[in-house]
């Protein structure tokens, strides 16, 4: 877009959009802080926050106005820098994230036309602030917490590009305005449901959601790289795990669940769509936190495995499967089936990981026959 | 896998089900009769004074030490133009709420069943910021009576109070 919004020069429109990011941003996640507290204390039979203002709608507010006020505390044996930085490593990233986030036609701060590509690349940019929190606190907790992040990245970002890459596989595109708009009869999860969940789930270990919170786990890290941060720099790391929440819902929903084009979401007009996105990820948030409700924390070698073992082997033959079926120009039939079996293949093998858990090495059992 | 679906479901159904907290300061959970909070003095309406004679045997009783009475002639005796029987009368009456145990022992020890345990929520939410204002004097402690704030416990025949 050259002449840029409201048609204002291409600064002032960079500014204005920046500022329209930011302010969105933060509202969505006091929003979603506030939502996620209410949805959890359901789930936990409570009622969850009530007493500042209506229904408790305010509590965000009031967390934000106490963290703001206090004190930034940075420990003696800090790096200053890493510390200091590490919070806008992990918040900008993000934010940079919501560039190509499409909500409605034409409604969006850039159409790129490797908007994926730049979607993914950016996105995992945030692990290098984690890992800048962990090393710069001087704190052995946030240290394991860094590198555990550092780790789990690792593992979870293969079976994450490659799902997505299925999925530009079957629309030949990795614009995602495209991707959306190549979904106005049927939604890519009918097509990839393998790559929907596959997704789904590196997604939840994108995000640090339960059951992947492994580098923030309490009961394990005391909250790994955030323990030494305190006030604004901790409600930013805290903002950024909300927001990444948000996008990636968006996200999920543009990408497999249609987005703002199904259904009749051309012919119903702007409104329609926007109400369209909202309800998609809306309904996925939920299941975030359902997730949360429900699972308890892998160890962080179980989250390894089972993205290495499982999901990688399971994402490539996936577009093994597409790439077939585009090159031979079968039915899209085929790949509902096999993605169909392909979930299946997932949860008996996810099914027997639980079952059979790796048996300790003999090197292991001699190790603590020695000690005792 | 089939643990995880079970799990989802589990939370799932917790989250279709009302939630249990309850809303307290505005909603109070009704509280049985018996119910013992801290002892407040009664109020003899037919009379209009209290019940208490300043007999001092609570305050004897007391294991914990928190009652002070004084007693005084009773202005209202029958000898010098009153109403009332009671030739002596409370004076003076200090209950200190922190030191209270909540025993009941002066409430069996009271010969003129002028003492009773408070069995309402204003006997539970006594908070203060000063430890001072637990100390209640006479007109705090016969007021909820006097203005018929309290329901008297009466207790069923052969099951309590076996003097």
């Amino acid at each position: 877009m050259p002449t840029g919004l409201l048609g204002l020069n291409p600064w002032l429109d960079g500014v204005v959009r920046l500022l329209l990011i930011v302010g969105l941003m933060t509202v969505v996640a006091m929003g979603l802080i506030y939502i996620e507290r209410k949805v959890l204390g359901r789930f936990h039979a409570r009622i969850g926050p009530q007493r500042t203002g209506p229904f408790g709608l305010l509590q965000s507010v009031a967390d934000a106005l106490k963290l703001i006020g206090k004190e930034d505390l940075r420990p003696r044996n800090a790096d200053p820098w890493t510390f200091e930085f590490g919070p806008y490593m992990v918040f900008i990233p993000i934010f940079l994230g919501f560039v190509v986030q499409p909500f409605m036609a034409g409604f969006q701060v850039r159409v790129l036309e490797l908007g994926l590509l730049y979607f993914v690349a950016v996105s995992s940019v945030s692990i290098v602030g984690w890992v800048m929190a962990g090393w710069g606190s001087d704190n052995r907790y946030a240290m394991i917490g860094g590198m555990r992040a550092a780790a789990q990245a690792i593992s979870y970002e293969l079976p994450f590009v490659l799902s997505l890459l299925a999925v530009s596989m079957l629309t030949g595109t990795l614009n995602i305005n495209e991707i959306v708009m190549s979904q106005a009869g049927v939604p890519n999860i009918v097509w990839q449901p393998l790559a929907f969940i596959i997704f789904f789930i590196a997604a939840l270990a994108e995000l640090n959601r339960p059951p992947f919170d492994i580098p923030v786990g309490e009961s394990e890290v005391v909250g790994g790289p955030f323990v030494e941060y305190s006030g604004i720099r901790w409600s930013m790391f805290f903002l950024g795990e909300y927001a990444s929440l948000f996008i990636m819902s968006i996200l999920i929903s543009a990408l497999f669940l249609g987005g703002y084009e199904w259904p009749f979401g051309t012919q119903l007009g702007v409104g329609f769509q926007l109400l369209l996105t909202v309800v998609k990820a809306s309904v996925l948030i939920f299941l975030i936190i359902w997730v949360r409700a429900s699972v308890p924390r892998l160890r962080i070698d179980q989250l390894m495995g089972y993205a290495w073992k499982i999901l990688l082997p399971l994402s490539l033959a996936q577009i093994l499967i597409n790439g077939f079926v585009l090159v031979y120009d079968l039915p899209k039939i085929v790949l509902t089936v096999a993605g169909i079996g392909g979930v299946f293949a997932l949860v008996w093998l996810t099914e027997r990981a639980i079952r059979r858990p790796r048996s300790a090495r003999a090197s292991a059992i001699a190790l603590s026959e020695a000690a005792s | 896998m089939r643990g995880i679906a079970k799990s989802m479901l589990t939370t799932l159904s917790v989250f279709l089900r009302p939630p249990v907290t309850r809303d307290y300061p505005n909603v109070h959970k009704p509280l049985p009769e018996r119910d013992r909070a801290f002892p407040l003095l009664l109020w003899d309406q037919d009379i209009d004074e209290p019940f208490c004679t300043g007999c001092h045997a609570c305050e004897r009783a007391c294991p914990v030490e928190c009652m002070t009475v004084l007693m005084k002639d009773n202005p209202n005796h029958t000898s010098v133009g009153g109403n009332s029987k009671r030739r002596k009368i409370i004076d003076k009456f200090w209950i200190d709420y922190a030191r209270c145990m909540r025993c009941n022992i002066c409430v069996e020890v009271c010969n003129f069943d002028a003492i009773a345990m408070n069995n309402t929520w204003s006997g539970h939410e006594t908070s203060v910021h000063d430890r001072k204002d637990l100390v209640m004097d006479l007109q705090q402690l016969t007021s909820q009576s006097h203005r018929g704030g309290i329901k008297e416990w009466v207790p069923v025949l052969g099951q309590a109070n076996e003097s």
